[in-house]
């Protein structure tokens, strides 16, 4: 059962000798075999789009009012391919080797190996859709850096990456769709997975707009629903971002992993009030050209520009002078924390620091005048003109921060602050991508397998593509062929008509409670309680407290919250409970994997385990393994250990410096 | 900041609606207008009624899914915003603001100020694609696209799909939106082998979801939260009619 | 996609719509060079020697009855259009936005071509009726032996009276007010639009369809009514 399945034989040949070997499905028979896709992101959009041009019948649920809204679309900065288009020494070695040290060595070697060697195939595809990628006047494609890389691999379409690739995936998704192929399902929740034998075999979804619970069977379910950030309230996740077929899959038996690996994002626009409801990011590209700093003085409470340079303190660029600003979102978000806590935060909350473009401005500004061969140019005119350059380059992400703050970040620096952003764990799955249960598979941001403990820049996009267009349609064959045989179960089965009744049992749950405090309350207190102790930085006795605090909340919950309106209408405070209520377990899930991991890695800093400057000590010794949570009962999990075998990488203690 | 709110309010297709008001108090100049609308639904759902039913996802002005028309504008006064990314700054104490679902014979209200757009996919199903399958491309690098032509793709493809198109169209004309995928796909090499068939089908899904014709008033241009131009609906019509004189079908 | 099917989608009608349109933008320009004749201090002759030649000529005369026809299938076409427009939005919006996001004249076109439509009605009564069916004076100038329908008596009479002078005014205006939008708008559907060539077609748009033409032709029965 707790198999990772990973192929035998040397690394870099692993992913040729399963594509190889795996069994195949004829046509014929692919028309007969019925596959569920939970999600319509990169990766449930990318993989319904394939396997629907294989020739499976395909049936993709999202719960937005159109597949094209799934948040991979608000990715900004871009994706990742070890292309080497700038002949900088890039490879698909290299590509594996940062992600996996990027994660600080608690990734799979051999997922993270294949992610790589897909990752040109990716940017091929996507280009053949008409994807727009930002291009050099030669015609070719451009690239960019980003954190935690020194060679430049990330393809980009200004600070729209997500949207462009994810619209790419749309609109091959929306062609299987005409074509018969697939039959995308609006507005649908899947609300429980159905097993039979074992098997998972299909899901109880509800219609958001009637409110009808509906059954539909499948030869194999594919959850990819995305991350759980918003178990913090506040994150960068959209509003209705959720781990509820996540965490259903979790409590039918498949195990969880790792899931207090989240990343902290360090460029958020910092959170101006109780009334906020969520929070921006600015894309990491712009610390390519953005500097970071803050006050050398304690509480200084003059404006930026009354600053003098010298008594600014580039933090970033002086702890860590190897990689500067471009330090990996980890490094970069708690070396703010830091900051902020020793009482150096500016803006009004002082849980602020200072994003600034004023060198990149005037930089630029010389470059043009150079490229122009202008003379006697006035320091207005190159401000003016490195205004253009960066305005081009960052235009649209400048824009949104005006909007946001009502401030203009090209006369003053942006203050920013970490927030939320991504979550590196999720369904444990094996190297074929499957679950704990057979038949049900996870992909993209949904499972665990490729970050380890912290995510590169541009590697999400990379992941959830590579897990949709080049890896399930392999693998799921491979499960399928044995499928053959089995003939689609009617929904009046009793497990279909068992799991409706729990699902109804508990709709009828929030709609009786009647009590007296909204869902939002809960979900942010929830987010508070998460924020303050299993945050940034982690520490025993929070962690103990955050289990028995949440422990709490969910009693209240149960007792207390109110859910207007009927269930058998559209009714987004209904959908909302059903998403808190699984919040609150899976918060406490983290609270305990936290706990257990008495190690600091990547994005997880218990502050018992730090080297004297304050950088993340791992403990390879105790903690090279991935933490597989099985579901027992109400706030009962069982550890279960996958062993990490470094054979290329070689674990060493991550240095930017 | 307090408001008055009057606000559409029908719950559901059948219904034949008709506007609320209702009061928004304590309003903070920093929040966003969604942010104040959760501000009021909480206060509905303390005083035990239903609070107003409302798309939003991302909330930072990419996934297209808020959608309100606000003092007679979509997306409300700012230009080149949407919904999500509107803030208060942009009322004054005292305010009355009217807030109606986009209107549209082919968007029709699920419930409040919650419209189906999903005529917009079934567009899109009619050629809004480039026919290539899994795992068929050649390097990415073996078609080299003209920078400004790129550049114009981008700008087009930028859409998100919102429907303010429509909403603020006086003949409800879904243009823009269909403009910009014929646009995006006919400036790309990539898009040329299927560029007759791509605008022939779109239009006349388009035109059969009921949208109205464009009479060129440039009220979408005007009101698309990403300020896609109009001279993709031009594009489009050279797109269609090159293509409805010289199509062998 | 068949001719049939292709002139019944809705960019197939406006381009009917635009094609019809350009065609009478180019039929007011002659229309206009005729009727200045009007103003001649000759008692008419060139005007009746050229009102004769386009009544009989029968090249014009064909050209004449297809520009009934045009006229007759852009106002069926665009008033089609309209009604379909309309019905694209079953319930209104309470408020609107006015001219926050749209021109004027661009939202009037239907109402504006309407008026023309009237007093396109009235005029051909008022001339080309009379002309060809009505009885009509004659008129013999020195040097020509047959006599000429003296359609130039004809306007001066009719002009005299001040409710049709300003009939025609306002039916210019609505001219006016049609063309400034129709004439840019039949570019852009016509695919044309393009930064290099838009500021002229702005400019041919306002100034010559907009404002010179209508003004042109408002001017001939103002100055023959205070004669």
């Amino acid at each position: 059962m707790f198999d990772a399945k990973i192929p035998a034989g040397p690394l870099n040949s692993k992913w040729e000798d399963y594509k190889g070997h795996c069994k195949l499905v004829n046509p014929a028979n692919k028309r007969n075999l019925e596959v569920i896709i939970i999600g319509t992101g990169l990766a449930g959009a990318s993989a319904a789009a394939s396997l629907g041009e294989l020739g499976y019948k395909v049936k993709a649920f999202c719960f937005q009012d159109s597949p094209r809204r799934a948040h991979s679309i608000a990715a900004q900065g871009g994706i990742n391919a070890a292309k080497n288009y700038q002949n900088d020494g890039d490879s698909v070695f290299r590509l594996f080797y940062d992600t996996v040290k990027g994660g600080d060595y608690r990734a799979r070697e051999a997922n993270v190996h294949r992610l790589a060697e897909v990752s040109g195939n990716i940017i091929d595809q996507c280009v053949a859709q008409g994807v727009p990628f930002a291009r050099e006047y030669g015609g070719l494609l451009s690239n960019r850096s980003f954190g935690g890389t020194q060679v430049q691999r990330t393809f980009y379409a200004a600070g729209q990456t997500g949207q462009q690739l994810l619209l790419g995936a749309y609109s091959a998704l929306e062609r299987q769709v005409a074509l018969g192929n697939v039959k995308m399902y609006n507005r649908h929740e899947m609300l429980d997975i159905v097993k039979i034998d074992g098997k998972a075999r299909g899901i109880i979804a509800r219609d958001l707009i009637t409110g009808e619970l509906e059954r539909h069977f499948g030869h194999a379910v594919l959850i990819c629903s995305g991350g759980y950030g918003n178990v913090f309230f506040l994150s960068t996740n959209a509003m209705g971002s959720n781990v509820t077929a996540a965490w259903k899959a979790t409590k039918n038996g498949a195990y969880f992993a790792n899931p207090c690996f989240t990343q902290i994002h360090p460029t958020c626009i910092p959170v101006s009030g109780d009334h906020q409801s969520k929070l921006t990011l600015m894309s990491e590209s712009l610390r390519n050209d953005g500097r970071i700093w803050v006050p050398k003085k304690q509480n200084d409470t003059r404006k930026a520009s009354d600053i003098p340079e010298e008594e600014r303190d580039y933090y970033l660029e002086r702890r860590y002078p190897a990689f500067g600003n471009l330090v990996p979102r980890d490094v970069a978000s708690r070396a703010a924390k830091e900051r902020c806590d020793a009482g150096y935060g500016v803006g009004t909350s002082k849980q602020a620091v200072y994003l600034d473009f004023a060198a990149a401005i005037e930089r630029y500004g010389n470059i043009e005048v150079g490229k122009r061969q202008m003379t006697n140019v006035s320091k207005e005119d190159i401000i003016k003109l490195g205004k253009e350059v960066v305005a081009e380059k960052y235009g649209n992400l400048f824009d949104m921060y005006a909007k946001i703050t009502g401030e203009n970040p090209y006369e003053l620096p942006m203050r920013i602050y970490p927030a939320v952003h991504y979550t590196m764990g999720g369904l444990w799955v094996d190297y074929e991508l499957g679950t704990t249960v057979p038949g049900l598979y996870s992909l993209g941001e949904a499972n665990f397998s490729d970050h380890g403990a912290n995510r590169l820049g541009a590697s999400a996009l990379m992941q959830g593509l590579a897990d949709g267009y080049f890896v399930i349609p392999y693998t799921v064959g491979n499960y399928l062929a044995d499928e053959i045989r089995t003939k689609a179960i009617p929904t009046d089965h009793p497990a279909f008509v068992e799991a409706e009744n729990k699902v109804k049992e508990t709709i009828n749950k929030f709609m009786t409670i009647k009590g007296s405090k909204s869902v939002d309350f809960f979900h942010k207190k929830l987010g508070k309680i998460m924020w303050d102790k299993c945050g940034m930085a982690r520490n025993e006795k929070g962690l103990k407290e955050a289990i028995e605090e949440i422990k709490a909340l969910r009693a209240e919950f149960w007792k207390e919250v109110r859910v207007p309106g009927s269930a058998d209408e559209f009714n987004p405070e209904l959908e909302k409970a059903g998403r808190v209520a699984d919040f609150l377990e899976l918060g406490e899930l983290m609270c305990i994997d936290a706990l257990n991991r008495r190690e600091s890695c990547g994005g997880h800093f218990r502050e018992e385990s730090q080297t004297d400057e304050g950088e993340a000590q791992r403990d390879d010794v105790n903690f090279s393994y991935v933490a597989a949570w099985e579901y027992k009962g109400d706030g009962q999990y069982e550890l279960h250990k996958e062993p990490l075998e470094f054979v290329e990488c070689k674990p060493t203690q991550r240095s930017y410096k | 900041m307090n408001l008055t709110l009057k606000v559409w309010r029908q719950k559901n297709k059948n219904d034949q609606g008709r506007f609320e008001t209702l009061q928004a108090k304590n309003i903070s100049s920093e929040m966003s207008f969604l942010e104040m609308f959760d501000v009021v639904n909480e206060g509905l759902i303390n005083e035990g009624k239903e609070p107003i039913a409302f798309d939003h996802d991302c909330r930072e002005g990419i996934c297209g899914m808020c959608s309100m028309h606000i003092n007679g504008r979509a997306h409300g006064p700012w230009d080149g915003t949407t919904t999500c990314q509107l803030h208060m700054r942009a009322f004054k104490d005292g305010d009355t603001i009217t807030v109606e679902p986009w209107r549209a014979g082919a968007f029709p209200v699920i419930k409040d100020l919650t419209v189906d757009r999903s005529a917009f996919d079934r567009i899109i199903e009619a050629g809004g694609y480039i026919s290539v399958n899994t795992g068929n491309a050649q390097d990415a690098n073996c078609i080299p696209v003209d920078k400004t032509k790129a550049d114009l793709a981008f700008a087009a493809a930028a859409c998100i799909g919102c429907g303010a198109c429509v909403a603020a169209c006086k003949n409800s004309s879904a243009m823009l939106f269909v403009s910009a995928k014929v646009s995006q796909l006919a400036l790309l090499p990539q898009g040329h082998p299927e560029k007759q068939s791509r605008a022939l089908n779109m239009v006349a899904q388009m035109d059969k979801e009921g949208f109205g014709s464009c009479t060129n008033t440039g009220a979408c241009e005007a009101e698309c939260p990403k300020e896609i131009s109009l001279t993709n609906i031009a594009r489009l019509n050279r797109e269609f009619i090159g293509a409805g004189l010289s199509s062998e079908k | 996609m068949k001719w049939s099917q292709f002139f019944n989608t809705s960019i197939g009608k406006k381009l009917l719509v635009g094609a019809t349109g350009l065609f009478l933008c180019s039929f007011v320009i002659v229309h206009l060079a005729g009727n200045f004749q009007l103003l001649y201090n000759d008692e008419g002759k060139a005007f009746n020697v050229y009102a004769a030649f386009m009544g009989h000529n029968s090249l014009i005369q064909f050209i004449a009855w297809g520009l009934k026809i045009v006229i007759v299938l852009h106002a069926f076409i665009a008033l089609q259009l309209t009604f379909r427009n309309r019905a694209a939005r079953p319930v209104k919006y309470a408020v609107n936005p006015g001219n926050q996001t749209s021109s004027w004249f661009s939202r009037q076109m239907a109402i504006m071509g309407s008026i023309l439509l009237i007093f396109i009605i009235i005029h051909l009564t008022n001339f080309w009726a009379k002309f060809h069916y009505g009885e009509m004076p004659l008129h013999t100038y020195p040097g020509q032996e047959e006599p000429l329908k003296d359609l130039y008596l004809v306007s001066q009479e009719t002009f005299k009276q001040g409710w049709l002078v300003v009939l025609y005014v306002i039916g210019m205006i609505g001219l006016s007010f049609h063309l400034i939008h129709g004439f840019k708008s039949a570019c852009q559907t016509f695919g044309l639009n393009h930064k290099k060539y838009n500021g002229l077609l702005s400019f041919i748009g306002v100034w010559l369809f907009g404002i010179a033409i209508p003004v042109g032709f408002a001017i001939i029965p103002v100055v023959i009514y205070f004669k």
